[in-house]
C-alpha cells in the first residue's frame, strides 16, 4: 500500500484546528466538572440525607449510563422538553461537564475522606464553622492528594470528548472524518489523529507527574 | 464554669457514659483518670460537643449546648488539645496559630501574628514560627497545639491525653507549659495518665471506670486514701 505523506501534510493544519477545539472542550468540561464535582463530592458526605441522596443519584446515573447516550439526551432529547434547538457547542460542553462532574465528585469524596478525622475536630474545636473548616483545612489538603486521579480524569475526558463528533461538533475526531470523506485517506488520517491524541495525553500525563512530584515530595505543603 | 448534668452517651449498643454529672468551677484544674475505655475521653469531648451526648445537659459559661450557634459560641471559649496534636500540616506554625483568631474572631492579621509570637514565646518556640509541623518533634508540636488553642483566648482548656503520644523525654516540656497555665489561673480539664502531674497541679481528681464517676476528691485524698475498691485497684497498678 501507499502511505500518502503529502495528504497528511495538507490536512495537518485542519486537524490541528480540531485538536485545538478538543483541548477547549476538555479544559472547559473538566473545569466545570471540578466545580460540580467539588460540591457534589462534599454533598455525598453530608449528614443531611436529602442532599446525600440527591448527590448519590446524580453520581450513579452518570456513571451508570454511557457518555454517548448522555450526549444524545442533551442534544436530541432535551430540546423536545425546552422546545428549542441546542447549540452543539453548548450541548457538548454540558454533556461532558455533567459527566466529568460525577467522576470528579467521587475523586473529591475519596480525597476528603482520606484526611484524618482529627483535622475536622481541631478546626471545629477552635470555633470554626463547618464551611470554614472545609475551606481552610480539609480541601487544601485533599486537593493535593487528588492531583493524580484528577490528571487521569483530564486524560479520560480528552479522549472521551471524541464522542461529541456524533452531534457534528467539529473537534479532532470529527475533523478527521470530514477530511476522510473528501480524500478517502482513512489510513493516513486515522493514524495522524491517533498520533495527535497521543501527543496531547502524553503531555498532560507528564505535566501531572511534575505537579505530583512538586507537591508530593513534601506531602504536607 | 462547666456544668454537666446526667449525661449518657451511647455508640450503638455500647453505653460509654452512664449518668455522669460534674461541675467544674472557674480557675479549677480537674484531672480525670481511669483505665482505657472508662469513658474519660468521651466525657471530655462532650464538653465541646465533639461528641454529642445521647441524653443530658451541658452548660458552659452559662451557655447551654443546644443549638449549632451555641455550640460554635462555646467552642470559641473552650480550647482543646488532642492526644495526636492535630496540627494543620499544610500550614506553618504561625498560620496554625493565627488562623482561628483571624477567621473566627475577625482579628486583623497583623495583630493575630503579634499575639501568636507572644504565645510561641510562652511555650518556648519563638524560633519555630515559620516551621511546618512535620519539622517539629512531638513535644514541640504539642506545645504549638497548646498555643493554637490559647490564641482564641479561651476561658477553659481541655486536654485529651496530651502526653500519651509523646516520647518519654518530651513529656515534661509539655507538662511544664500546662503547669504554667494552671498557675496563671486557667480553668483546665485534663484527661491523663500522668499521676505526678495530677497530684502536683490538680485541684481535684475524678476517677472514672466503666462510664461512671467512681470517686472524686482532692488529689492526695484520692491517691493516698481512696475509698472505693476499684480506685485502689487501679491506683495500685499504676503508681
Amino acid at each position: 500500500m501507499n502511505f500518502d505523506f503529502e495528504l497528511i501534510m495538507q490536512s495537518f493544519p485542519l486537524l490541528l484546528l480540531g485538536a485545538g477545539v478538543t483541548v477547549q472542550i476538555t479544559v472547559l468540561s473538566v473545569g466545570f466538572g471540578l466545580l460540580i464535582g467539588m460540591f457534589v463530592g462534599i454533598a455525598r458526605l453530608s449528614t443531611l440525607w436529602p442532599v446525600k441522596v440527591l448527590a448519590a443519584i446524580y453520581v450513579d446515573f452518570i456513571r451508570g449510563t454511557p457518555l454517548l447516550v448522555q450526549i444524545f439526551l442533551i442534544y436530541f432529547a432535551l430540546p423536545i422538553i425546552v422546545g428549542q434547538r441546542i447549540d452543539p457547542f453548548i450541548a457538548a460542553i454540558t454533556a461532558c461537564s455533567v459527566n466529568s462532574g460525577a467522576y470528579v465528585a467521587e475523586i473529591f469524596r475519596g480525597g476528603i475522606q482520606s484526611i484524618d478525622k482529627g483535622q475536622v475536630e481541631a478546626g471545629r474545636s477552635l470555633g470554626m464553622t463547618w464551611v470554614q473548616t472545609m475551606r481552610y483545612i480539609i480541601l487544601p489538603q485533599a486537593f493535593k492528594r487528588i492531583i493524580p486521579p484528577l490528571g487521569n480524569e483530564f486524560i479520560a475526558m480528552l479522549k472521551d470528548s471524541s464522542l461529541v463528533s456524533v452531534i457534528g461538533f467539529e473537534e479532532l475526531t470529527r475533523r478527521g472524518q470530514l477530511v476522510i470523506a473528501r480524500t478517502y485517506g482513512s489510513f493516513e488520517i486515522w493514524t495522524t489523529v491517533a498520533f495527535i491524541y497521543l501527543v496531547m495525553t502524553f503531555t498532560i500525563s507528564r505535566f501531572v507527574d511534575y505537579l505530583e512530584r512538586r507537591y508530593m515530595t513534601d506531602d504536607k505543603h | 464554669m462547666i456544668s454537666i448534668k446526667n449525661i449518657h452517651k451511647k455508640f450503638g449498643k455500647l453505653h460509654v457514659l452512664k449518668d455522669v454529672s460534674a461541675h467544674i468551677a472557674e480557675k479549677e484544674v480537674v484531672v480525670i483518670i481511669g483505665p482505657s475505655g472508662s469513658g474519660k475521653s468521651t466525657l471530655l469531648r462532650c464538653v465541646n460537643y465533639l461528641e454529642q451526648p445521647t441524653e443530658g445537659e451541658i452548660i458552659v459559661d452559662g451557655i447551654p449546648l443546644t443549638s449549632e450557634a451555641n455550640i460554635n459560641k462555646v467552642r470559641e471559649e473552650v480550647g482543646m488539645v488532642f492526644q495526636r496534636f492535630n496540627l494543620f500540616p499544610h500550614m506553618t506554625v504561625m498560620q496554625n496559630i493565627s488562623l482561628a483568631p483571624v477567621k473566627v474572631r475577625k482579628m486583623p492579621q497583623a495583630q493575630a501574628k503579634k499575639e501568636a509570637l507572644t504565645l510561641l514565646e510562652k511555650v518556648g518556640l519563638s524560633d519555630k514560627a515559620d516551621a511546618y509541623p512535620e519539622q517539629l518533634s512531638g513535644g514541640q508540636q504539642q506545645r504549638v497545639a497548646i498555643a493554637r488553642a490559647l490564641a482564641m483566648k479561651p476561658k477553659v482548656m481541655l486536654f485529651d491525653e496530651p502526653t500519651s503520644a509523646l516520647d518519654p523525654e518530651m513529656i515534661n516540656e509539655v507538662l511544664d507549659v500546662m503547669k504554667t497555665l494552671a498557675e496563671e489561673g486557667m480553668t483546665m480539664v485534663v484527661v491523663t495518665h500522668e499521676m505526678g502531674f495530677a497530684r502536683e497541679v490538680g485541684d481535684r481528681v475524678i476517677f472514672m471506670d466503666e462510664g461512671r464517676i467512681v470517686e472524686e476528691g482532692l488529689p492526695n485524698e484520692v491517691f493516698l486514701h481512696a475509698k472505693e475498691e476499684r480506685t485502689k485497684a487501679f491506683l495500685s497498678k499504676i503508681l
